[in-house]
């Protein structure tokens, strides 16, 4: 489908040209790819910020911590980090063309700016945005508690800023693969930050939900120099190891991995997202990833709370009776 | 807006009775199956002259499905290779020029529903889906390989023929597997690096999934394409394949996709991909207990957000509630281990569509 009202740019996507310096040879650059330098159990550091888009009910902003890479002799940013934002509009009463639905109707838009990615994105959503908000849909559906609200509807529009690469750059240079499933691997990271960034705005726009969800990744990585580093676990082969939360950059060889939008309070798990050749291991490897999840479901609770305590500050400072919510005078009562 | 997908209309309390008697052990259902039981399906393969192969399935609840296979020749982006002489610095010795690694847009598959455009979420879910489960098994990607300069594209094109009675997907999976099996390429004449000339003796073609002996009873695959199950599970009940009515009472769905392994390993089958889908039954309407309605001598809430807290607050067996949360962690497992164990569901369905193309 194109869009025909405006003039589009080339459908397939431009690249920023990534020249490489023709004196140093292949090895020299696969030197370059990055390492993971982090634990394997050990995730990036997560920032997440609620309330930041003052139009919507509810807002979020989450961001990895950006690499600290060692000082390299290119421009090109050795991996990629994510930064997301997700708005929530609603619940607001459905149009009158709409047809009646006793419970909330919940629409979930994942959309990558254009200069999320090397390569660019167009304006209009793509089959693989379509699909994860998709998979955003399922992640959330179980967790907000839709009869409350007959006859409304809420969005949940998440837009990705910088987007997690499938792989290092210079694998199309050095000839690395990325792995058996072959790319795609960063959009499950994708994934696990959307429904976390979802999750805290849907908090902050104060829909009831019965837990707080949250996305964690893990993935089994083979590496060829990863001697001793990650636990062997029952069920993986040679030289296979897993690791949460993963960078594709830093990775040669990804060989599967998962993401679960997990409810920690109710040990839940509302999406499961697992590709590539786990052998045995698939068990172990949605362990992990619900391990991840608990790691990050620690940071929608702190920013939620932040977020709670800045909004109802005035009434927790002066107010000695306790919390009574915020001074709304009259309680206003939906018709229609 | 999410679609509106077309609603089961079953009222509360027959949601309710369906409920009750999936969860019950062993699981009753709607038509008589054990839990692990498929639909009776006709199917055929190899129906279409005008591609490369294709197949047709029809459930016994009237859904149909065609699938075909085309293949067409392309000229490949090109790669920056690493430079000849400097291959003692080379370290990926297993990636040399005779077997190509494919990529992943070597495969394109278009879902056509009716009723549904195609962007529309239920088409895009499929295709993603069964897209990804074809391209984890690694291998067919790569047969697509020609030379550094062309390779085959393949097209696979899904038309469900008839309206979507119930969740599509194990029927186009199921028609998928049959399609591939079936579809065959030209033989290559050229030589390495030349433009690729094909043998157009159709007899002389290679099958894209090798078989171990080419006379015509086939003897078994070397290797198979993906199917993709559709699990649900009811209480502590795992139930296959579910109907329409079934889905509307489901607490977890889940599509796993499998393919045959190749080692004789102790499971029979290698997971793929797994994705959870959104159950229909969180959509549908709640049941009214008798002591909140007053036609059965109950008392009617005042307000509506009083109904709604003493209506939650309680928890009646035999009114339905439409199930909240997620799935619990171990139930996974365990759909995992009936898929995959020796003898489980997956292999007895692999093992039933090579019979297909056998007897045809």
């Amino acid at each position: 489908m194109t869009d025909r009202r405006r003039i589009n740019a080339p459908s397939g996507g431009t690249n920023a040209p990534v020249f490489v310096n023709p004196a140093t040879p292949a090895d020299s650059l696969a030197s370059q790819r990055p390492t993971r330098t982090r634990a394997p159990d050990e995730l990036r550091k997560i920032f997440l910020k609620t309330g930041l888009v003052p139009l919507a009910s509810g807002s979020a902003y989450l961001e990895l911590s950006p690499p600290s890479a060692p000082p390299t002799k290119t421009l090109t940013p050795s991996r990629t980090s994510l930064k997301l934002t997700c708005a929530v509009h609603g619940p607001k009463p459905l149009p009158r063309s709409a047809p009646f639905s006793p419970h909330l109707i919940l629409s979930t838009t994942v959309k990558f700016a254009p200069f999320a990615t090397r390569a660019r994105r167009g304006y209009i959503r793509d089959s693989t945005e379509r699909d994860l908000g998709v998979h955003l849909e399922t992640a959330l559906r179980g967790v907000v508690i839709g009869e409350r609200w007959p006859k409304s509807g809420v969005e949940v529009i998440v837009t990705v800023i910088e987007g997690e690469e499938d792989g290092w750059w210079g694998d199309g240079l050095v000839g690395g693969s990325s792995g058996a499933g072959g790319g795609g691997w960063g959009l499950m990271s994708v994934l696990a930050g959307t429904i976390t960034v979802a999750s805290a705005a849907i908090a902050d726009a104060g829909i009831d939900c019965v837990d707080l969800v949250s996305g964690g990744v893990a993935a089994v990585v083979r590496d060829v120099d990863a001697k001793g580093k990650g636990k062997t676990e029952e069920g993986l082969q040679e030289g296979e190891s897993l690791v949460l939360d993963p960078c594709p950059a830093e990775h040669k060889d990804m060989v599967a991995a998962c993401v679960v939008g997990y409810l920690a309070g109710r040990d839940e798990i509302t999406e499961i997202w697992m590709k590539g050749e786990t052998g045995g291991a698939a068990d172990v490897l949605l362990d992990k990833a619900v391990h991840a999840a608990v790691a990050s479901v620690t940071v929608v609770k702190e920013a939620v709370k932040e977020s709670i305590e800045q909004k109802y500050k005035d009434v927790l400072s002066s107010g000695q009776g306790g919390f009574r919510g915020p001074n709304i005078t009259k309680e206003v009562e939906m018709t229609g | 807006m999410a679609p509106v997908q077309a609603q089961v209309l079953l009222s509360p309390a027959e949601l309710s009775y369906l409920h009750s008697s999936l969860s019950l052990d062993p699981p009753i259902r709607p038509d008589g199956r054990s839990p692990t039981q498929f639909r009776p399906l006709v199917a055929e393969s190899d129906i279409l002259p005008g591609a490369n192969g294709s197949a047709r399935v029809c459930f016994a609840d009237g859904t149909e499905a065609i699938v075909g296979v085309k293949a067409e020749v392309e000229k490949s982006q090109w790669q920056p290779t690493p430079d000849k002489e400097t291959a003692d610095v080379d370290m990926d010795d297993e990636e040399e020029e005779e077997t190509g690694v494919g990529e992943n847009s070597w495969v394109e598959m278009s879902i056509e529903i009716p009723g549904f455009r195609d962007d529309d979420s239920l088409p895009v879910f499929l295709s993603a889906m069964l897209t990804e489960a074809l391209l984890a098994s690694g291998d067919l990607k790569d047969r697509l390989y020609i030379n550094q300069r062309f390779h085959w594209k393949l097209y696979v094109d899904i038309l469900l023929l008839s309206p979507p009675l119930s969740y599509p997907l194990p029927l186009l999976s199921l028609t998928t597997h049959l399609a591939l099996l079936s579809a065959r390429l030209p033989a290559l004449k050229s030589e390495k690096e030349e433009d690729p000339l094909f043998d157009d003796d159709w007899e002389a073609s290679t099958p894209i999934y090798p078989r171990s002996g080419r006379q015509k009873p086939y003897s078994a695959y070397l290797d198979k394409p993906p199917v993709t199950l559709l699990v649900m599970a009811v209480g502590q009940n795992i139930i296959f394949d579910p109907s329409k009515e079934e889905l509307a009472v489901a607490e977890a769905v889940l599509a796993v996709s499998c393919a045959a392994s190749q080692s004789k390993t102790s499971e029979a089958v290698r997971l793929l991909t797994i994705r959870t889908i959104d159950p229909p039954s969180r959509l549908t309407p709640p049941g009214i207990p008798n002591l909140l309605n007053s036609a059965t001598g109950g008392v009617v809430p005042v307000s509506s957000t009083d109904a709604m807290a003493q209506r939650e607050a309680m928890s009646l067996l035999g009114v339905w509630t439409p199930p909240r949360g997620g799935i619990k962690r171990n139930l996974v497992g365990r759909v995992l281990k009936i898929v995959v164990e020796k003898g489980g569901v997956a292999e007895e369905v692999l093992e039933a569509l090579e019979k297909v193309e056998v007897e045809s």
